[in-house]
């Protein structure tokens, strides 16, 4: 119980302000790709509990707003991912350079490192949905 | 009184080695571990080859490479794992009964084991013939 008091403790100390944004994006991005996630363990292993099922699932993923949709999802992996190196990088190695100061600085960094990464996809991603999906 | 964030750090080091100091440390290690993991399965199948191009074949020639079946397998156990016990920090943010929390917490765990076996075995059993 005390550990647990500990752990909640450790995580209110990323909230307010910029801090807070991170927090929040983060928690939403990784909640976000496990749902995903949840559903994909299923649909992928009707490969080898119902094959016939498994082109329906794709067909499905296909469709105009799943492809919105999975553009959303590359931006939360790739944020809940740079984030959460942020967050895994400073407690391991230098928690005694966790402050208000370096906590901001790094918050903006890790926002701008994602979408950077994720611009590039999301033109990938969305010209792919126009072609096949619009004829482009 | 210090109420600098200096003295809230030193009082964070001396948290007891437990199951939560492990699950502390879990998230942070498995985490780092699915920067290559995730990303890379996301690149190639979502961004590279994407969901146009998928199909039974598509996976069954994937699988057929041992070396992709090792590598989904151990997506599916470090990201699942991950993420369901994310999901059980973030409820006991806000549960506040003891009880709940051991009922929530072993409705996690089957859940994990159940979808966890599930892929584990469409992973080992390979694609069918439709
Ligand atoms: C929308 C983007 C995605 C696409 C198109 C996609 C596609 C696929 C495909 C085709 C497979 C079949 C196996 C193979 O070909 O290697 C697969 C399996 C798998 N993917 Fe993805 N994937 C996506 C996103 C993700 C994400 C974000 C994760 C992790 C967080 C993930 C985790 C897995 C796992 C664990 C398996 C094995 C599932 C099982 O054993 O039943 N995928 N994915
Ligand atoms: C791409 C690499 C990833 C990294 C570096 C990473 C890192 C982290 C870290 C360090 C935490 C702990 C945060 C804290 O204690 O405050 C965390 C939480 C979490 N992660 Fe990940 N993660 C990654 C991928 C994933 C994936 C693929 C999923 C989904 C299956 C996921 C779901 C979650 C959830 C639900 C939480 C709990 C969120 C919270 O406590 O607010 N993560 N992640």
């Amino acid at each position: 119980m005390e550990s647990l008091k500990l752990n909640i403790l450790g995580m209110a100390r990323y909230r307010g302000r910029e801090g807070q944004l991170s927090f929040i994006l983060h928690r939403l991005a990784g909640l976000g790709t496990l749902l995903f996630l949840a559903v994909h363990i299923l649909d992928t292993s009707t490969v080898y509990f119902f094959p016939s099922l498994y082109e329906h699932a794709i067909d499905i993923y296909r469709s105009t707003p799943f492809m919105l949709g999975e553009i959303a999802l590359v931006f939360a992996v790739i944020y809940h991912g740079v984030n959460g190196a942020r967050i895994a990088l400073f407690d391991l190695f230098i928690p005694d350079r966790w402050n208000v100061e370096t906590q901001r600085k790094s918050a903006y960094w890790s926002l701008g490192i994602a979408i950077v990464l994720w611009l590039p996809a999301a033109y990938m991603m969305g010209r792919s949905m126009l072609v096949h999906n619009f004829g482009l | 009184m210090a109420t600098n964030t200096n003295q809230v750090q030193l009082n964070q080091a001396a948290a007891p080695e437990g199951f939560e100091s492990w699950a502390w440390k879990w998230m942070r290690y498995s985490g780092l571990l699915l920067i290559p993991l995730a990303w890379g399965h996301v690149l190639i199948q979502d961004i590279l080859v994407g969901v146009h191009a998928i199909d039974l074949d598509y996976v069954a020639l994937r699988w057929a490479s041992l070396g992709w079946r090792v590598y989904d397998f151990l997506l599916l156990a470090f990201a699942f794992a991950h993420g369901v016990n994310g999901l059980r920090q973030v409820l006991n943010d806000y549960i506040r009964s003891d009880t709940t929390r051991k009922r929530v917490t072993w409705l996690l765990f089957i859940l994990w084991l159940v979808l966890s076996l599930i892929g584990a075995a469409a992973i080992v059993g390979g694609v069918r013939a439709p």
